[in-house]
């Protein structure tokens, strides 16, 4: 199988501040991969490199086969981006938008005007095209959002948080353009904060931490090296008692809090934890076991949540 | 890609109609405004009108009253009484009145307050035509004293300068700079809301990311010009003394000064509100130094002279001397075309040096 977009020894540094150290990843031809990250680990900075944003301070990245140092023009033809950000003109309707984001890839006259008319009708705004952006909702931003980044017909797409923000209807349709995309062969890079979506949806899932990928492989792969039983408890106390039971938690395993509720891959037995917690003055109101699934296996290789602050 | 872009611009441009107002329709305004503040020279070809009171029958009264008539820029208005002459004045109805009575000096009423800039031409003017009418009968037999002529190398002027010749090219100017904000504000939008991101994702050189936002602002700043000069001319009577080519090269000067600012005023700002704040007010001050709101002829030799420091008053000399000296040429006003390229390069260059494409 070939090679979609191969990143080898990429880092980045900001001064004296390391954002990413070295990140070695192949991401194969017609597959989708997950990104994963707590926030700050270094994802975007790392979807920045790949998409030529971002100058890296080592290493390399190639796209299909092609150098992005030495062929940029090239290798950035073959990649589409859709930003976290909104990055569409609210100004404009969607076919100005369209019509600007494809003539960058120099698409132009007949071919862009069927480009156009094709990606509007894969991400459902067709009726609306005519309309400026600013009287979208925000799932149809998003919608849009996707469709800018694809109207060039792109190899391989990086998807940086595509559904963040978003009603469940307009997630929905997201999630399910993004998964027929990856039916029609097309390569897929996809970062995001719904564990469930990157369950459902790729074939491999990439974990980063602290600038370094820190795990690679299928979701079951992953689970079965690397997760632990969860198990979920509901505190009762003052703020300062439950703030002082997640410290002493952090003493005993991976925490994920969630304002009372801690979710603990531990790394000993559960009675120093129960004993640990309870020392603080929080008292444990419930206590439930959790099957071991991805978002368990990123809390014991990250030791924080998804969706934690950094 | 680039047209796009203009395209693009344009298309965002006509939406704005915060830009469009202070772009387009600002500066009418103000062009009025001052227009109708500045009325020197020859305004609109009226001249100024000057009360007189003299006893019925006086000689004196009448010689004067005759000399001041056919004295350039003013008229001689006969009142009823010195009271009622020097009330007008008092009122502000005129800028100054005579009144001449039997025996003893001639008073010049004018209000002393009135800074000598204003002053001073009145008063020296008024002064002339008394003493031409008081001079005995045969000193006006002689050849003139003096004879007003331009240095060699002047060109002469149009024979009426009205105040639209002044202050349409002052509030051009001033307006004109103001492209440099749009464009800065332009980048600092893209990085705001990710469509920099998205450019910098596509098979685009960076030279050209930048072209390509620079470029739309530079065609909207042409436009500009040509829109106020038009209505300059159009609606305003403003002339064009020296060459059409000449008016237009420095206009493309002058626009490529402003976007070349506006990449610097980019590559410094962090922020739409910073840009906001700081760059209005840097713009204005500039515009003030320059002579876009008041002549710098007005100003005292230091405020002159600093005036050069900024590119608006080398601008304005080079319309002045397009707008008013008959036949001027683009070889004529190479000084202010030069200094106007200068400045575009020392602000492209600082502004290459430090804009930062991944911040």
């Amino acid at each position: 199988m070939t090679v979609a977009l191969s990143l080898r020894g990429l880092g980045k540094d900001y001064g004296a501040r390391t954002a990413v150290t070295a990140i070695d990843l192949d991401v194969l031809g017609g597959e989708c991969l997950g990104l994963l990250g707590p926030n700050g680990a270094g994802k975007t900075t790392t979807i920045s490199m790949a998409c030529g944003v971002v100058t890296p301070s080592r290493g390399s990245v190639t796209i299909g086969g092609v150098s992005l140092a030495n062929q940029p023009r090239v290798a950035k033809a073959k990649l589409g981006l859709v930003p976290q950000d909104l990055a569409v003109y609210e100004e404009l309707t969607a076919i100005q938008n369209l019509r600007y984001f494809g003539a960058l890839y120099d698409l132009t006259g007949a071919r862009l005007a069927a480009r156009i008319d094709w990606v509007l009708g894969v991400v459902g705004l067709r009726d609306r095209a005519t309309e400026p952006v600013k009287q979208y909702s925000g799932g149809m931003k998003r919608r849009l959002n996707l469709a800018a980044g694809l109207v060039h017909e792109p190899e391989l797409i990086i998807l940086d948080e595509p559904t963040v923000g978003v009603d469940p209807q307009s997630r929905n349709h997201i999630f399910e353009t993004v998964k027929q995309l990856g039916k029609n062969g097309m390569t897929i890079v996809y970062t995001s904060h719904y564990m469930e979506e990157v369950e459902a949806l790729c074939d491999r899932v990439a974990i980063v931490d602290a600038g370094a990928i820190v795990a690679l492989g299928t979701v079951s792969d992953l689970v079965a090296q690397h997760a632990g039983k969860a198990i979920e408890l509901e505190l009762a106390g003052t703020p300062e008692a439950i703030e002082a039971a997640d410290r002493a938690a952090a003493d005993h395993g991976s925490v994920a809090r969630d304002g009372r509720r801690l979710r603990i891959v531990p790394t000993a037995g559960l009675a120093p934890l129960v004993a640990a917690i309870e020392a603080t003055g929080a008292t444990i109101a419930k206590i439930e076991s959790r099957q071991a699934n991805l978002e368990t296996a990123f809390l014991a290789l990250t030791g924080r949540g998804l969706r934690d602050v950094a | 890609m680039i047209v796009t872009a203009i395209q693009k611009d344009v298309w965002l441009l006509l939406r704005d109609r915060g830009a469009l107002i202070s772009l387009f329709v600002l500066p009418i305004i103000f062009i009025v405004t001052f227009g109708s503040m500045f009325r020197f020279g020859g305004d609109s070809g009226k001249p100024r009108p000057i009360p007189i009171w003299h006893a019925p029958g006086d000689a004196r009264g009448e010689a004067i009253a005759r000399v001041l008539a056919a004295t350039e820029g003013f008229t001689a208005v006969a009142v009823d009484s010195a009271d009622e002459a020097r009330r007008r004045v008092a009122a502000s109805s005129n800028d100054a009145a005579l009144v001449v009575p039997a025996a003893g000096p001639v008073e010049l009423v004018i209000d002393l307050a009135e800074p000598v800039q204003v002053r001073g031409p009145i008063q020296g003017a008024l002064t002339g035509a008394v003493m031409r009418a008081m001079a005995p009968a045969g000193l006006a037999k002689l050849p003139p004293f003096i004879e007003a002529k331009s240095p060699p190398g002047v060109a002469k002027p149009l024979d009426h300068i009205s105040s639209f010749q002044v202050t349409v090219p002052g509030n051009a100017v001033l307006f004109g700079f103001f492209i440099a904000l749009t464009t800065a504000m332009s980048f600092v939008t893209e990085r705001r809301i990710g469509t920099w991101r998205r450019l910098l994702a596509a098979p685009v050189p960076r030279w050209k990311a930048l072209v390509a936002t620079l470029v739309p602002y530079y065609v909207v700043g042409v436009a500009q010009l040509t829109f106020l000069f038009g209505i300059g001319a159009l609606g305003f009577g403003m002339q064009v003394a020296g060459s059409i080519v000449a008016l237009v090269v420095l206009s493309l000067s002058v626009v490529l000064c402003a976007v070349s600012l506006g990449l610097l005023f980019a590559a410094v700002a962090t922020s739409e509100k910073q840009l906001g704040g700081i760059g209005s007010v840097v713009l204005l001050v500039m515009g003030l130094v320059g002579g876009c709101m008041f002549p710098r002829i007005v100003m005292p030799a230091f405020m002159r002279s600093l005036g050069h420091v900024v590119p608006q008053s080398w601008a304005l000399d080079g319309y002045y001397d397009v707008l008013v000296r008959q036949g001027t040429q683009v070889a004529d006003i190479a000084p202010s075309i030069g200094a106007l390229l200068g400045f575009a390069a020392v602000f492209a260059g600082l502004g290459l040096w430090r804009f930062r494409f991944e911040r």
